[in-house]
């Protein structure tokens, strides 16, 4: 296991979603984006194991055109690894279709705001050429010149390898115009109309997108955004064929993603260390969970997402297919389960209010819905509260209502508390808690 | 007329609220009543789509909003 250098001071919440960037993110070796990290992750390296940008491994030919390398996505059925899941070749084929003249535009994002998640930053730090050279020979197809790498403020690790990476194309003589661009802080600014917003020199806050960015995005152009594993995923489809690709994962969704996990160091849990694991689609979720609890409740997708249980994961597989039937998505790729005596309702309760903290306040809806529905969801857990129709009120209020998917992603994970752990609610709407064994109507003499 | 130009013709236009524009003044809901009403904050919510009778109601709501924050969308 490759251990990262250290962030941030690592806050101590014990056992509890932490809210600002993992102290330490860990890395395991995977089994095609995160294969062979012994190489280290500097330019040399890179090129004398694969080769120039877009160029095929062994039995493969590179792609000839957009719309061969749109083809090629669209086989391995490639889809966005930002938590949205758009499909690649969509975007793609939109940002070729563009009027003549207007040269589109490449975006790296990796701005991860999920504090729950690193996987852009085990990118950044152990494979940057492999994101970047997705974007480089997708740039190169698309006649796009200039290509933005864009990195959270809050990981200065990520600027720090990515600004070196740049630097290490630019000496080689790539004839691309790398911009790197550092965004944040804040939970929303690496959303893509935020980015879009911050390139273009205002402040990196979500706008209305009255046209997708892939149609007129940064100064009017076509822009093809993505986040940094999608990148890489280009990079892999393209240096092993689509073939090769498919022949990791499943015939239905071929290919592996990158999961984020509580570090596997038992006395760092919780107190702001992640683990990054590559797997194969398909495969079953013991593997990456571990020894886990059944009943144990698990968040799936990260504070956007929704809540589980172990034993709903481990009984189907890695599959972003399996969980939509479930109700549940994999969303940027966090998988993280509370560790013993945590109850999910007092986490949801503080996730909440974190989010509502996190309003870019310039929505109305989401400015003044979530700091209500987060007292709401705080009076639940305090047990002062039993008026449930008021959290349904207000999560149907402030969906589809701004102009990013914020709002909509905290009212996803405070419906799913509920329908998750219908018990749980209930138990602390009658004053008590059963998970931390509390009574709530006394929380003077809790333990 | 195209079939392209057909169907656009058939589906119902629609109200879309330029979020970080929208100060909640109210106007789109003294307006058009019928498809705008406003939550406890005084933003917007629209009842969905604009119907041939509402159309014109629709483009005066969307004109005189003070922030020029509300749409047809056809």
């Amino acid at each position: 296991m490759t251990s990262l250098a250290t962030v941030e001071p690592a806050p101590a919440r014990c056992g509890m979603p932490f809210f600002s960037p993992p102290a330490q993110v860990m890395v395991d070796p995977g089994p095609m984006l995160l294969a062979d990290l012994d190489d280290g992750p500097s330019l040399a390296a890179h090129r004398s194991r694969f080769g120039g940008v877009g160029a095929a491994g062994p039995g493969s030919a590179a792609p000839e055109s957009v719309e061969q390398l749109a083809q090629w996505a669209e086989a391995v059925g490639l889809a966005g690894r930002g938590g949205a899941g758009f499909p690649f070749h969509v975007k793609l084929r939109a940002a070729a279709a563009g009027p003549r003249g207007r040269r589109p535009i490449v975006v790296v994002n990796l701005a991860e705001g999920e504090p729950l998640s690193g996987k852009d930053t085990a990118l950044a730090r152990c494979v940057p050429h492999r994101v970047l050279d997705g974007a480089a020979l997708t740039a190169g197809l698309l006649g796009a010149r200039e290509v933005h790498v864009v990195v959270p403020r809050e990981r200065p690790l990520v600027e720090e390898s990515m600004a070196l990476a740049v630097a290490e194309r630019q000496a080689a003589g790539e004839r691309l115009a790398w911009r790197l661009t550092v965004v944040g802080p804040g939970f929303v600014s690496g959303q893509a109309r935020a980015v879009i917003e911050a390139l273009s020199g205002r402040p990196g806050l979500p706008v209305t997108a009255w046209q997708p960015e892939a149609v007129s995005g940064l100064r009017g152009r076509p822009t093809l955004l993505s986040n940094a594993e999608t990148w890489a995923h280009v990079w892999a489809v393209v240096q092993r064929g689509p073939a090769g690709y498919a022949a990791l994962g499943t015939s239905s969704e071929p290919g592996t993603t990158l999961l984020s996990l509580p570090g596997a160091d038992e006395a760092s849990v919780g107190v702001g260390t992640v683990a990054v694991v590559e797997v194969e689609l398909g495969t079953s979720w013991a593997a990456p969970m571990g020894e886990v609890a059944h009943d144990v409740p698990v968040l799936l997708g990260g504070f956007h997402g929704t809540w589980t249980t172990a034993s709903t994961l481990t009984g189907m597989p890695v599959s972003r297919v399996a969980l939509r039937d479930g109700g549940l998505a994999l969303g940027a790729g966090v998988a993280w389960p509370l560790p013993p005596g945590v109850c999910p309702v007092d986490v949801t309760a503080s996730i909440t209010a974190y989010l509502a903290g996190e309003s870019a306040q310039r929505c109305g809806p989401c400015r003044n819905g979530l700091p209500a529905l987060a007292a709401e969801v705080g009076a639940l857990a305090r047990g002062v509260s039993a008026d449930y129709t008021r959290i349904e009120h207000l999560a149907g209020l402030v969906e589809r209502r701004g102009a990013c998917a914020h709002p909509d992603g905290t009212a996803r994970l405070v419906r799913s508390l509920v329908s998750a752990f219908g018990d749980e609610v209930a138990a602390h709407r009658a004053g008590r808690c059963d998970v931390t064994r509390r009574d709530l109507t006394r929380p003077e003499v809790a333990q | 007329m195209t079939w392209r130009r057909r169907t656009q013709a058939l589906a119902p236009a629609t109200m879309r609220v330029d979020w970080p524009a929208c100060q909640g003044r109210g106007v789109c809901a003294e307006v058009l009543p019928e498809l705008v009403s406003l939550d406890e904050w005084g933003f917007p919510v629209i009842r969905g789509g604009v119907d041939d009778e509402l159309l014109d109601l629709a483009r005066q709501a969307a004109a005189d909003c003070p922030h020029r924050a509300l749409r047809l969308i056809r």
